[in-house]
């Protein structure tokens, strides 16, 4: 319905070199490269720009991980287009193998599942995630959707990357989430240490500003995108921003955009973003290394 | 309580099977999110009137969603309910969570495995980590926190969780009840071994050599009833049936923002049909059968969806 037509991202005919490039796809490719190849990766239901990160990074620079795909638990799957609901036959496409329900948790309860996405309505400066309720819990302003399996995963999960694609709203990164569905480095009851929980919680969180990592459990601003200003990062930002090191996203690699491109003929990935953030368009300088400016 | 389903035909009417879910049991539902969901039995529950459901399951979409529109649950412990990106929050269930007309009990997925588990291995717990430092504790004080024996490790205990009825549609099943089910089989499996009682409706009743040869995950003694309902998963997939249908589901997601557009679909769709003949009857031949050519080719399958 609104899928239709929805992933053409620039004006380049098919078959024509990479030019130009949305930030859907930069940030779908930089979500990517928080992956090691060899890991053993997850991503849950309602996630597509973390399914199509799985994807790039597998037949990128990844050809080893393991890409257990969300709700099918399909053992890398080859689809052929990444449908708009996630739990479909057509992410399920040339798997091997399809894990029940239960070896995925027990894979993960036990510290098999090296890296999970997460993302959420709200995102704190610890990395806790919030997809339950917005506004107090037993009377919400808005009640979302719920968190799926991510509270017991996000305790055992070897490593989180988080993301967020409405960052700029101001609503998105918060200094305390109204309800924590996912945990991150330390709640008020503790630190993950304290509370017992074995996986080393969020290492990247991925934005559409910028990207950030964590530094003694807070989340530190290591990039921003070249047409966004570390004013408008710290506007958009609910806790207080540490910038000290901050330098430019770097390109992502043509192939890795052309690879999503096919992948994602519906551009479902698009959806997550405002359409504002959407009319972002970038290229790539002539030695294709750096991005030379944004349009 | 009868441990085990022994008669050796088990074919009923949709209406029979339905009458033995009573008002206020714990009903737990199959499949998930926009697949394999038992359609057909949550509009008989409407039809019939059921109140104070107390829903059980992982990520559903429009199964929980309609029965919260028609006033049908009194208690919501799923880990997600809503469309994804395909279509977002679930309107009504938002609505009723927001206003209070439902009481919500959010779960974890690997939580509700471990209640389910604990049912099926008739012991009262299992612990599970995770849920310390989270708000999810609050809605549930029948978790309880426990130190580890041997390792002084904190975990959360979590109760034994039987289901009054498991319902689930299948592709298949043979009169006595044995089911062939398709994967993902989400919580299906575990769900059949811990509810005190399975309802379960197939594309089509096959002979027994058939659904053996086709495997069997569900055993008969395990399964109560088995009703024979061609799209039952509708407007939910059922592959290798068929898959879901997009417009429709759209459609209800457009007609749940608001009372008027809930009760117009109920009227249309469930009420108004009587029957799941004149349900498909109204979602038409050549829609149906649209929504087999999943398998065509990826165009189709791609058109299908979009």
């Amino acid at each position: 319905m609104t899928g239709r037509g929805a992933g053409s991202a620039g004006p380049q005919k098919k078959g024509a070199p990479v030019r130009e490039f949305t930030i859907d796809e930069w940030m779908c490719a930089a979500m990517a490269k928080t992956i090691t190849d060899g890991e053993i990766v997850f991503h849950g239901f309602g996630s597509p720009c973390a399914t199509i990160a799985m994807h790039v990074a597998k037949r990128t620079h990844a050809p080893h991980m393991v890409l257990v795909e969300g709700s099918t638990y399909a053992l890398d799957p080859e689809p052929a287009f990444i449908p708009p609901t996630s739990n479909d036959w057509s992410l399920m496409r040339r798997a091997g193998h399809t894990l029940r329900f239960e070896e995925l948790f027990d894979l993960g309860a036990r510290g098999g599942l090296d890296r999970m996405f997460l993302s959420g309505g709200q995102i704190d400066v610890h990395g806790n995630t919030n997809v339950t309720a917005i506004g107090p819990p037993e009377a919400p302003k808005v009640k979302l959707g719920g968190g799926g399996g991510g509270c017991n995963l996000s305790a055992t999960v070897g490593a989180l990357t988080l993301w967020a694609t409405r960052h700029r709203s101001g609503r998105a990164l918060v200094e305390g989430c109204d309800f924590i569905t996912d945990l991150g480095h330390r709640t008020h009851e503790g630190t993950r240490a304290e509370l017992g929980y074995t996986g080393a919680g969020p290492q990247w969180l991925v934005t559409e500003l910028g990207i950030f990592d964590f530094l003694d459990g807070r989340a530190r601003l290591r990039q921003i995108y070249p047409d966004v200003t570390l004013e408008e990062v710290r506007s958009a930002t609910g806790f207080e921003l540490d910038h000290s090191d901050a330098g430019v996203v770097p390109p992502p690699d043509p192939v890795a955009v052309t690879i999503l491109r096919a992948l994602d003929p519906l551009g479902i990935r698009r959806r997550e973003f405002g359409a504002d953030e959407l009319e972002r368009r970038f290229r790539w300088a002539d030695d294709g290394s750096t991005c030379a400016a944004c349009t | 309580m009868t441990s085990s389903f022994t008669a050796d035909d088990k074919v009923t009417t949709l209406a029979d099977a339905i009458a033995e879910v009573k008002d206020g049991d714990t009903v737990a539902l199959g499949g998930a999110l926009s697949y394999r969901e038992p359609m057909a039995m949550v509009r008989e529950l409407i039809r019939q009137g059921r109140r104070e459901i107390h829903l059980v399951g992982s990520a559903h979409g429009m199964d929980v969603d309609l029965l919260v529109a028609a006033g049908a649950v009194g208690v919501v412990e799923q880990s997600y309910v809503g469309y994804e990106q395909d279509f977002g929050l679930a309107p009504a269930y938002r609505r009723a969570a927001e206003s209070g007309t439902v009481a919500v009990k959010e779960t974890c997925c690997y939580t509700l495995l471990q209640q389910l588990r604990a049912a099926e291995y008739g012991i009262p717990f299992m612990p599970v980590r995770g849920i310390r430092g989270t708000g999810i504790g609050a809605w549930h004080p029948e978790y309880a926190e426990i130190e580890s024996p041997f390792t002084d490790e904190k975990l959360v205990a979590v109760p034994a969780l039987a289901p009054d009825v498991a319902l689930i549609h299948a592709p298949m099943a043979d009169r006595r009840g044995n089911v062939a089910l398709t994967r993902p089989l989400v919580l299906d499996e575990r769900f059949t071994f811990a509810s005190r009682k399975v309802i379960v409706t197939v594309e089509r009743v096959a002979p027994a050599h058939e659904v053996a040869a086709a495997g069997i995950v569900l055993p008969y003694f395990a399964v109560a009833a088995v009703v024979e309902v061609p799209f039952g998963a509708h407007p939910t997939s059922c592959y290798p049936h068929y898959t879901y249908d997009r417009d429709h589901l759209g459609a209800w997601v457009k007609a749940a923002k608001n009372d008027q557009g809930v009760g117009d679909y109920l009227e249309r769709f469930v009420s108004g049909a009587p029957s799941e003949e004149a349900y498909l009857k109204m979602i038409g031949e050549d829609r149906l059968a649209e929504l087999g050519e999943w398998d065509v080719s990826s165009a189709r399958w791609q058109e299908l969806l979009s």
